[in-house]
């Protein structure tokens, strides 16, 4: 088997949070926390999330735009690639260890695309200065050269040589990530990352963009970090895709299986928030309520745990998984200090007299989509007595109590790994024991 | 389509601009109708002047340098020609707006609390005490967790999605017939664009509210809208019923809009060319330089009169007109749908590949 | 394809190509140092060789002597040639872009014709005429087209009517009370204006723009200090500080360039340091970065480009300023009564205004029309040198 041409291992980036009057550091926004994914030659891996999970990150620290914390990159492009580890665990390919004369010539084989094509060129550069400023950087003074070499690169993304000596703004949105596409070009490299080339712009555009990021790869067998928040893009360009949500990678695998077949819950909710062109089409699905939670301070055990519509239910006990759902959103709105008791008065009040107790209670149900009956004897003691002691004004102690008495094995461990099928790996805990006992699950 | 008048009824609508390099039309002669409790979607590219005309129908775009004429009838009375001060009623009470961006549309200097309230009290005569706790039901009913905890909070502390939520609870403190919705959810991520999209749905059940949604995204389009406007270089290119149109697009813009979507098998490569120059559209259709099936009678005079091929099914295409031959353009095989309605995304496309 | 197979993109050997070519030098950067290397020489010959009241060019003949100010100037000059107008030749499609947008605004486009007089009046009005000599017999003419009483200048040059004495060709704008021509004297006083405002600027720019992006890029504690120093430039009285040095060494115009200038470039530092840290944000300097360029090229190449252009409308309305001021001062006296400045001027007729206003008036309105050409010139670049917010209201 021959080796990837990029092999990212482990890959952290955190910000470093900093306070007070001697900026001393008081957390981290840990935006990329342990990626790991390899990108073979040729192939396209999509990385897809909410804004916020990290993507754009992970995509800066891989080509060293922003030094990672921690991990590894292997790229095994610029002919590079029969190296092997050194006697001391590091890889001589390793991007993150690369002095100014190696990172010199990483840069030949790779480079990025960017979102906006509004502010990725300078406005003061004409366009084929704009692309033709790699090659004098990488030490081609012929300028008739580099002339020569620009002006057909633009013909290949479908511009004419003429728009050589034309500015940025003489440009549709459209036309200037084709001049993107042959600045990321021109250098020859192995790897592109693409940062949402496609999705600032309009349907029609994004089509012809999409079509010519497929021939040129295929002609010049190019490898594709494709990262989109678009799940349907992604569908049309990527061989595999990595879904990512903040700062880990939850599920990975090749496209038709992750479309057909997700094995994350995340994933789930993801493909089942893309808007279908069917009018038909049934709509919504499972919706992903509120937003993701800070990387400063990410959940425990799986990330995903606050917002996850499977979230597991504790040995013994069994009801309704929508129940269950809002009895841990109570739970953590409590603990919190999220939830006002007044509030929630004020709101019932609203049809006049001063709310009975019992009113409010059925509020709090209804707000958190809880049954007025929990399936579970226990737990709807627990519901009542948490709700008694917030009646009381006691919101501290029913926070205590409630972090005590329901608890999910979601938020305590960090799920592992599980594989799938062949290339299709996701982490959640749903799986953990179902693939220890079966190795090869027969997919459903 | 409803008994009686539609709520909002737009009639010939233009919209020019004077430039320094001469006049400039955004919106041509456009006509649509919303009826109350309807969602209608305007689809185009950018630069189809969709914004426009949306923005056109309560004179919300700065006259001079731009320039409005036409019918705009809302329950019967003419926006376009009633004075300032009716109109200005009218905005806030009878047709609220919301844009694209949140943050643009938001003063930061200001608590969010403070400018529903604000909102709230240059349409309703009403206390500090009673304004608030109006705001409060409002953020409480457009989904904001802890409303009155995070009424004085500023909108920088709100993320994106809750700014659009601030948003439209804002443009409901009228109790607005007519909701007119500019892209609310293209700068939103597509979990929180349902969210969106979910609450619209709601409050349009709710308050029975007609909505005006003015989008690029076809997905968003099956997903809410009643029917469709599509619109191309500031006209009208067809518009009808959201499953006509998805079923049995006529005009070749609108199928090659659609195939440009995955699901329609699309790697067509997007539809050649750009939009004409607004300062000089050409002759004929505004489409045929770009249409495949153009012909010599598409390209001189005007655009062609809209002919109604279904009921409430509008197309402006020469090919159906009189001495026209709809056979040209290979419709029938169109959509995804077929007759079972099964989504299947492998279909032909038709004629339409070479 | 347009080229031959040996000029495509994957076809370049680059183990072949060497780094010596990143030290190239642009043919603006040649053409400056061509143009510099003689005036510096002169410069030393000027200081070192040649005694102080030998004029610079009697070599040739010429009796001409050039001060620190007419070498700096003439540099400034040069600078302005090739790294402004050459530029503009060498990107004639960008240069047609920002006329259009210029020419928009018609006062500013008669603003830089007026400018454009006042420079090259300054430049070839020196050669060309010889410098005011005192001539106490024709003292007090009228400028042509008017009149005075017979009685007010010495002797008149025009005829006498009436017991009027008219203005003539020979003296446009008339006669100071010591006979010089005070046309003559506003085209001297053009080579003044022109000095302090290519001169200012050039140093200005120059500290404020190094200032400012180095502040930027360093971060930190760095960036900090630097700050910190442009809070103390910006509050330091430079008037005070100006007069200590005239009452301690004297001051003449090169005194009061670089005094003034020293300490004007506190706010450009500031913007510039702003400017450039919202311009590091863009995606083209990702872009430039990724490509492999070091800091210094990325610097050089897009962001010193992008904040130059956004500064040029400060550093334009800074020049009123100096011009202002210099006036001022020698209206006050504490100015050096031997530069022919158009303050200077003023300063000399003020005592005549009630007779020979003119002496008072002409200088003064060239003046008022230069300041007001600045602030217009300043207004109309702001929208002209500004692309991309063009391009998205479109």
């Amino acid at each position: 088997m021959t080796e990837p041409l990029l092999s990212v291992r482990d890959l952290k980036k955190h910000y470093p949070i900093r306070k007070g009057l001697f900026n001393r550091q008081v957390g981290a926004a840990r935006a990329v926390d342990g990626i790991s994914f390899d990108i073979e030659e040729g192939e396209t891996l999509g990385l897809v999330g909410e804004s916020g999970c990290g993507k754009s990150t992970a995509a800066s620290s891989v080509i060293r735009l922003e030094e990672p914390t921690s991990g590894e990159v292997v790229f095994n492009g610029n002919g590079r690639g029969s190296a092997s580890r050194n006697p001391d665990g590091t890889h001589p390919n390793d991007v993150t260890e690369f002095d100014d004369d190696e990172l010199m010539q990483f840069r030949r084989g790779a480079q990025m695309i960017f979102q906006d094509p509004s502010s990725s060129f300078d406005p003061r550069m004409s366009v084929g200065s704009a692309v033709g400023e790699l090659l004098k950087v990488h030490g081609m003074s012929d300028r008739h050269r580099r002339r020569a070499i620009v002006e057909d690169l633009l013909e290949r993304v479908g511009l004419s040589a003429s728009d050589f000596d034309r500015y940025p703004h003489e440009f549709s949105g459209g036309q200037k990530q084709r001049i993107a596409l042959a600045r990321a070009l021109v250098l020859n490299p192995d790897l592109i990352i693409a940062d949402e080339p496609v999705s600032a712009l309009d349907v029609s555009i994004q089509a012809e963009i999409l079509s010519l990021i497929d021939d040129l790869q295929e002609e010049f067998g190019l490898s594709l970090l494709f990262i989109s928040h678009d799940m349907s893009v992604i569908r049309q360009i990527c061989d595999r895709v990595a879904v990512m949500y903040l700062g880990e990678i939850v599920e990975i695998g090749p496209v038709e299986e992750i479309f057909t077949n997700p094995q994350h819950p995340y994933t789930e909710a993801l493909l089942s928030s893309i808007p279908t062109p069917d009018p038909r089409a049934s709509v919504g699905g499972i919706e992903l309520k509120g937003t993701v939670p800070s990387p400063t301070n990410p959940p425990s055990g799986c990330r995903f745990h606050t917002r996850c519509h499977k979230v597991i239910q504790p040995d013994g006990v069994d009801i309704d998984q929508d129940d269950w759902r809002g009895l841990l959103n109570f739970r953590e709105k409590v603990i919190t200090g999220e939830i006002d008791i007044d509030q929630v008065r004020e709101n019932v009040a609203a049809g006049g007299s001063d709310p009975t107790d019992s009113e409010v209670r059925a509020e709090i149900r209804r707000e958190f989509d809880i049954s007025e009956t929990v399936g579970d004897p226990d737990l709807e003691e627990t519901l009542s007595e948490a709700m008694n002691l917030l009646l009381d004004d006691n919101a501290e102690m029913a926070g205590e109590f409630l972090s005590d008495e329901i608890t999910t094995p979601c938020a305590q461990t960090e799920p592992e790994t599980t594989v799938h099928a062949a290339d299709h790996e996701s982490a959640c805990l749903r799986h953990e024991g179902r693939a220890a006992a079966e190795p090869n699950p027969a997919d459903d | 389509m409803s008994d009686g008048q539609p709520l909002l009824e737009v009639e010939n609508l233009t919209t020019t601009f004077s430039t320094e390099d001469g006049t400039l039309t955004a919106v041509d002669g456009v006509d649509f109708s919303v009826d109350t409790g309807e969602t209608v979607c305007i689809v185009g590219e950018s630069g189809s002047g969709k914004t426009v005309a949306t923005e056109s129908i309560t004179k919300i775009i700065n006259t001079p340098p731009g320039k409005i004429e036409g019918t705009v009838r809302y329950k019967g009375r003419d926006l376009l020609s009633i004075p300032g001060s009716e109109l200005r009623e009218i905005r806030g009470n009878g047709i609220a707006h919301i844009f694209q961006n949140p943050q643009e549309a938001m003063n930061h200097c200001y608590t969010v609390g403070w400018q529903i309230t604000e909102a709230l009290q240059i349409h309703q005569d009403v206390s500090d005490e009673e304004a608030r706790t109006k705001a409060v039901d409002l953020m409480d009913r457009v989904g904001i967790a802890n409303a009155s905890s995070r009424f004085d909070d500023y909108p920088h502390e709100f993320s994106g999605g809750q700014k659009q939520r601030i948003m439209i609870a804002m443009a409901l403190v009228g109790d607005p017939d007519l909701l007119i919705a500019d892209e609310p959810t293209t700068a939103l991520d597509v979990t929180v664009q349902a969210q969106i999209l979910e609450l619209l749905d709601d409050l349009q059940d709710e308050f029975g509210m007609g909505i005006l949604f003015v989008t690029h995204d076809l997905g968003v389009v099956a997903q809410i809208a009643d029917r469709i406007v599509v619109m191309y270089a500031g006209k009208v290119m067809e518009r009808g019923n959201v499953l006509d149109i998805f079923d049995n697009p006529t005009h070749p813009y609108t199928q090659q809009l659609l195939e440009c979507l995955p699901e329609f098998g699309g790697t067509g490569g997007g539809i050649p060319g750009t939009l004409p120059d607004p300062h000089d559209p050409p002759d004929g259709c505004r489409f045929a330089p770009r249409c495949e099936y153009a012909e010599e009678a598409c390209r001189t005079g005007e655009q062609p009169e809209e002919v109604e091929i279904e009921p409430g099914q509008w197309v402006s295409c020469v090919h159906y007109g009189p001495g026209g031959d709809p056979s040209v353009i290979g419709g029938e095989e169109f959509g995804i749908a077929g007759d079972t309605g099964a989504t299947d995304g492998d279909s032909e496309v038709g004629p339409a590949d070479d | 394809m347009a080229t031959e197979g040996s000029e495509r993109f994957d076809q370049v050997d680059w183990s072949d190509l060497s780094r010596s070519g990143r030290f190239d030098l642009s043919i603006n950067s040649i053409g400056m140092l061509l143009t510099t290397l003689p005036l510096a020489l002169l410069a030393v010959y000027d200081t070192q060789f040649i005694g102080d009241r030998t004029p610079t060019f009697e070599f040739i003949g010429l009796d001409r002597t050039f001060e620190a100010v007419d070498f700096f100037f003439i540099f400034t000059l040069f600078l302005a040639f090739w790294y402004l107008v050459l530029p503009l030749y060498q990107n004639p499609r960008m240069t047609r872009y920002y006329w259009k947008e210029f020419k928009r605004n018609r006062p500013a486009v008669v603003s830089m014709v007026w400018l454009g007089i006042v420079f090259v009046g300054g430049i070839i009005g020196p050669l060309v005429m010889s410098a005011p000599q005192q001539e106490l017999l024709v003292a007090y003419q009228p400028p042509v087209f008017t009149s005075v009483v017979e009685s007010t200048p010495a002797t008149c040059v025009g005829e006498v009517m009436n017991g009027r004495c008219h203005g003539t060709w020979e003296y446009p704008l008339g006669t100071t009370n010591a006979g010089r021509d005070v046309f003559t004297m506003i085209v001297y006083g053009m080579t003044i204006s022109m000095q302090i405002a290519f001169i200012t600027t050039t140093i200005v720019a120059t500290i404020g723009i190094t200032f400012g992006t180095l502040s930027a890029y360093s971060g930190g504690w760095v960036d900090e200090i630097m700050m910190r120093f442009v809070d103390i430039i910006l509050s330091f009285p430079t008037f005070l500080m100006f007069l200590l040095i005239l009452y301690i060494y004297g001051g003449g115009l090169g005194m009061f360039i670089v005094v003034f200038s020293l300490f004007a470039w506190g706010g450009t530092a500031r913007y510039v340091r702003s400017k450039s840290l919202s311009i590091s944000e863009e995606e083209f300097i990702k872009a430039s970065r990724i490509s492999g360029a070091s800091t210094y090229q990325v610097i050089r190449g897009h962001v010193v480009p992008n904040v130059a252009s956004s500064i040029i409308t400060q550093l334009t309305l800074l020049i009123p300023g100096f011009l202002l001021f210099e006036a001022q001062l020698a209206f006050l006296g504490v100015g050096d009564s031997t530069v022919p400045s158009w303050g200077q001027l003023i300063s000399a007729g003020r005592s005549d205004l009630s007779y020979a206003p003119w002496i008072v008036l002409a200088p003064g309105i060239v003046l008022f029309l230069t300041i007001l050409a600045f602030n217009f010139l300043g207004d109309a670049l702001l929208d002209a040198l500004n692309p991309e917010a063009e391009a998205e209201s479109e």
